[in-house]
């Protein structure tokens, strides 16, 4: 296998987000944010988004790391930085891409830098990044 | 919209250096696997910890929680809260039934206007994660905006 800057990751889709999901992580978080669980708090703000429930931001990261995880392995994540456009609301389906921005060594150890971001079909990006992630051993880098 | 009170510039410039009590965060299993459930993945291999977990264990683990960083940068409400960015850095596996010791403080904390000219409060948070034999296994920077009478 061969990598190369410019080099897409394989993209990771999220079917449906879901609402129960967020509903379990507001409790694992201890996340007082009704934006959460309460589609009537959702509805009450100013944005016009309707009675609908929005995605913790670390929920949305994580599908990013599914994506580089599901490519580079368990254990590859190195450095992730993600900034949050748009949210990402109940009942979406959203996919994670990416591409290799740049391929370095460091103390030893080879990296790839990656653009990554999380898209919907019809909203456009809705969380934007980086992320760096070690190369496996077995991985020739090209360039 | 309405129309709160907006803390005094200095309350929230005095912010900046704040440090949080620490302590220690070890993941359960089960933990591990609701978290992971959430994310749509799969559970991990050989007790490893999914990254979302760098989320809730510095916060938990500094001794601190959502609710209290809402108060400390005097949130209007919970709904008020903007996500600016989230910096996880990975030097180590983070993995089930490990105590780590946490640390965690504010290194920024400034006024700004958004381009409409609505002021909201910035606030960084940074906390490091180290091993029993005192690694580190990351570091995380949250950035959050205080929005005031903005939603």
């Amino acid at each position: 296998m061969t990598l190369a800057v410019g080099d897409r990751i394989p993209e990771w889709e999220m079917a449906s987000v879901s609402s129960d999901r967020m509903r379990t992580m507001a409790a694992l978080l201890r996340d007082p944010n009704p934006l959460h669980w309460d589609r009537d708090a959702v509805d009450a703000l100013p944005l016009g988004l309707g009675k609908r429930t929005i995605n913790q931001g670390p929920l949305g990261l994580s599908y990013l790391i599914n994506m580089l995880q599901a490519w580079g392995g368990p254990e590859c994540l190195r450095r992730i930085m993600m900034r949050f456009p748009q949210v990402v609301l109940d009942g979406e389906r959203v996919v994670a891409r990416g591409e290799i921005s740049a391929l370095r060594e460091e103390h030893g150890i080879q990296l790839a830098d990656c653009s990554v971001r999380l898209e919907h079909d019809d909203r456009g990006v809705l969380l934007e990044g980086t992320a760096t992630i070690i190369v496996p051993e077995h991985v020739i880098l090209v360039g | 919209m309405g129309s709160n009170p907006i803390p005094a510039e200095s309350e929230i410039t005095s912010l900046a250096g704040h440090r949080f009590p620490g302590g220690f965060y070890s993941v359960a299993h089960w933990e591990n696997f609701l978290l992971t459930e959430c994310t749509g993945a799969a559970l991990l291999p050989d007790g490893l910890v999914h990254p979302v977990a760098l989320f809730h264990i510095p916060i938990a683990g500094a001794g601190t929680s959502i609710a209290d960083m809402f108060a400390l940068g005097q949130a209007e409400s919970d709904l008020s809260i903007v996500i600016e960015s989230y910096d996880w850095e990975t030097y180590l596996s983070i993995r089930e039934e490990t105590r780590y010791a946490v640390s965690g403080s504010i290194t920024s904390a400034k006024r700004c206007r958004n381009d409409q000219g609505n002021v909201y409060d910035r606030i960084q948070f940074c906390f490091e994660l180290r091993t029993p034999d005192d690694s580190l296994a990351a570091r995380v920077t949250i950035t959050w905006h205080y929005t005031r009478n903005m939603l």
